[in-house]
């Protein structure tokens, strides 16, 4: 047994997106043991939300736990307003959601990989990514009106009509895209040196992933195939608009990335198909109930499984309202994943993960 | 959601009937605050369809400690160590300091007195 | 290999970044901007004022009951559930147009941080003296009829 060393990265460093801190426990290079804490940025959000906000002003609030998935965040918990107000929103709304959930989805995927190029020493590819990234941001602010905090969906429906003309540039963009994946896809699965930072690294099993309850693109690359799309059809129809299960086996960073960068062509697939289906009708159902009783719902935002819980009490304010996010799931597999890695392996694996601390603390 | 009463000392006994790690996942524990009472949930889902969402809850006083299922659900120390910190209960075997600073000393989702 | 080439067949080529300061970015012809506000259309329901997540919007009112709205856009998120709720077609509407940066001589967040209870305060005390108008308006009232009714029982009296 040679010597121990414990190595704290985080809560800033230079490999860390997020404010996390992880007590590496090394010897001779290999991590052996990890510890991590993520109390930086919790904001009490879950009080101010059954204190402060009447339950419409709370999808706006909640939109603010994090950046990247603001519009997964606000779906669910326009969703589980809705059930406790028993009421039923307008096909045309159900899909507006999904399509800005789809193309949600593209840029933080985009964003994550990009990551994971930078953090695996591949600066140029980072470059690139993002470049191609860019356009996903902007058809989101020509659909939403923001770039990022997305204000979409409210409770009985969603805020804004898609218009003709920005639903033709979304067809236009996608097109323009496709041959930029096709080269993405190219470089991240056959550049050789990527690979060396990337095959066989940061490794789950499928049997662990099971054991940990990963979510997300984390246990879909274990081979564990879970995806709220495939599970649940009452609230999105995402069947109809052709979701896809994707899946590898390996576990490792690279069929992390492959996942991701798979799941991008469901997801143009996705928004193809709505906005060439997009039924008439109105965008929102108005109500005058008050929250009461108790629900759940669980959504797939970009990381994995959302699930909010909400309690009413026929006031404006609720109860209670629980979130857990899907980085939330992943802290017991994220510790997991480091254990016989090299050292130096751990920031690439860190950004496949990609972790959301917003998300995870509130 | 199908929710199953269950109470502290029959808890470990009754989710360890019920897990089983091929068919559920473990998604999370959660506590509402009813002033003298506090309900604690512990939440299930199938992988199979219809992936139904399962309850399990017990209400409790909140000065009781509640017993750890880190033996039966292996990543449910992140639950608890949250429930710890945001609602200032007892879990056995959890120490404070995963969600909030270690020092922080009351629990922010409580309710008023 | 065929990245490495890439890479440098980029050297040669025109950025893809826009020199922002020096040419417009992209902005789309809806963008969520500042909240507009029409007096002249205003019924003064105060609904914008009630369902605005942050707070950025609050009426306050002098004792002749004239309103007064006021906004504060370094607080207003652009989400336009005020318009939505807007009873009135065209009192309030989202404009195109970012909001300015606020600077330190507008002293904005202090300001409001002043004005926001104030306004409140103003609204309150305004209906405390309503009531007292109205209470004594009663009570005036209440004598006036108690004389006339007094009068016509000691006409009818001497009658």
């Amino acid at each position: 047994m040679g010597k121990q060393y414990e190595i704290p990265v985080g809560a800033q460093h230079i490999a860390l997106l997020e404010p996390l801190h992880f007590k590496f426990t090394t010897e001779n290079e290999k991590i052996i043991n990890t510890d991590a804490n993520v109390y930086y940025v919790h904001r009490g959000i879950e009080l101010a939300c059954c204190s402060k906000f009447k339950f419409r002003q709370v999808s706006f609030v909640v939109g603010r736990v994090c950046g990247l998935c603001s519009i997964s965040h606000t779906t669910a918990y326009s969703q589980v307003a809705e059930k406790l107000l028993k009421i039923e929103i307008p096909r045309r709304a159900k899909y507006l959601r999904m399509l800005i959930i789809e193309l949600d989805r593209i840029h933080s995927h985009l964003l994550c990989l990009s990551h994971v190029a930078e953090n695996s020493g591949f600066e140029a590819l980072f470059m690139k990514t993002m470049q191609y990234r860019e356009f996903s941001m902007e058809l989101l602010e020509a659909v939403c009106g923001n770039r990022i905090q997305y204000d979409f969906s409210i409770v009985g429906g969603v805020s804004r009509d898609l218009k003709p003309q920005v639903a033709d540039s979304i067809i236009s963009r996608l097109k323009t895209f496709m041959p930029q994946l096709d080269e993405l896809m190219d470089i991240y699965k056959h550049n050789w040196t990527l690979s060396l930072k990337n095959k066989g690294v940061g490794a789950i099993t499928k049997q662990q992933a099971m054991e940990l309850n990963l979510v997300g693109p984390f246990a879909r690359a274990a081979g564990l195939a879970v995806d709220v799309r495939n599970e649940t059809e009452d609230l999105l129809p995402w069947k109809e608009v052709g979701f896809e299960m994707v899946t590898e086996t390996a576990g490792d960073v690279y069929s992390r990335n492959m996942i991701r960068l798979r799941e991008l062509y469901v997801s143009i697939r996705i928004v193809n198909n709505i906005i060439n289906g997009l039924p008439e009708g109105d965008l929102i159902t108005e109500t005058k109930a008050f929250p009461e009783g108790e629900a759940t719902v669980r959504l797939e935002a970009p990381r994995g499984e959302l699930f909010y819980y909400a309690k009413g009490n026929k006031t404006q304010v609720l109860e209670r309202l629980k979130i857990k996010a899907p980085t939330f799931s992943n802290v017991a597999g994220m510790v997991k994943g480091f254990e016989g890695n090299e050292y130096g392996s751990a920031p690439a694996i860190i950004a496949s993960y990609d972790p959301c601390l917003s998300c995870t603390a509130r | 959601m199908i929710k199953i009463e269950t109470s502290l000392a029959n808890l470990k006994k009754d989710i360890a009937a019920f897990y089983k790690p091929e068919l559920h996942h473990f998604m999370v524990m959660n506590a509402v605050d009813m002033g003298e009472t506090m309900e604690i949930q512990w939440f299930f889902c199938d992988y199979a369809h219809p992936c139904e969402t399962t309850c399990f809850y017990t209400i409790i006083n909140p000065a009781e400690e509640i017993p750890s299922i880190r033996n039966i659900v292996v990543s449910a120390w992140v639950a608890e160590a949250e429930l710890v910190d945001l609602m200032n209960i007892k879990v056995e075997n959890t120490d404070k300091g995963f969600v909030l600073e270690p020092d922080f000393e009351s629990g922010p989702l409580r309710k008023k007195k | 290999m065929k990245t490495f080439f890439k890479a440098l067949g980029n050297l040669v080529k025109k950025p893809v970044t826009t020199k922002y300061p020096f040419e417009p970015t992209f902005k789309p012809d809806d963008y969520r901007g500042l909240i507009g506000f029409e007096e002249s259309l205003c019924i003064w329901c105060r609904r914008c004022e009630a369902v605005c997540p942050p707070g950025a919007i609050v009426f306050s009112q002098d004792m002749e009951g004239k309103q007064t709205y006021h906004y504060n856009r370094a607080v207003c998120i652009y989400c336009g559930e005020c318009v939505r709720a807007c009873p009135k077609e065209g009192a309030l509407f989202q404009t195109a147009e970012p909001a300015p940066c606020a600077l330190k001589e507008e002293n904005i967040n202090n300001a409001w941080n002043k004005l926001y209870p104030e306004a409140i305060e103003s609204r309150e005390l305004y209906a405390a003296e309503k009531k007292r108008k109205a209470a004594e308006k009663a009570a005036a009232d209440k004598a006036a009829a108690a004389a006339k009714k007094e009068s016509e029982d000691n006409s009818g009296a001497t009658a």
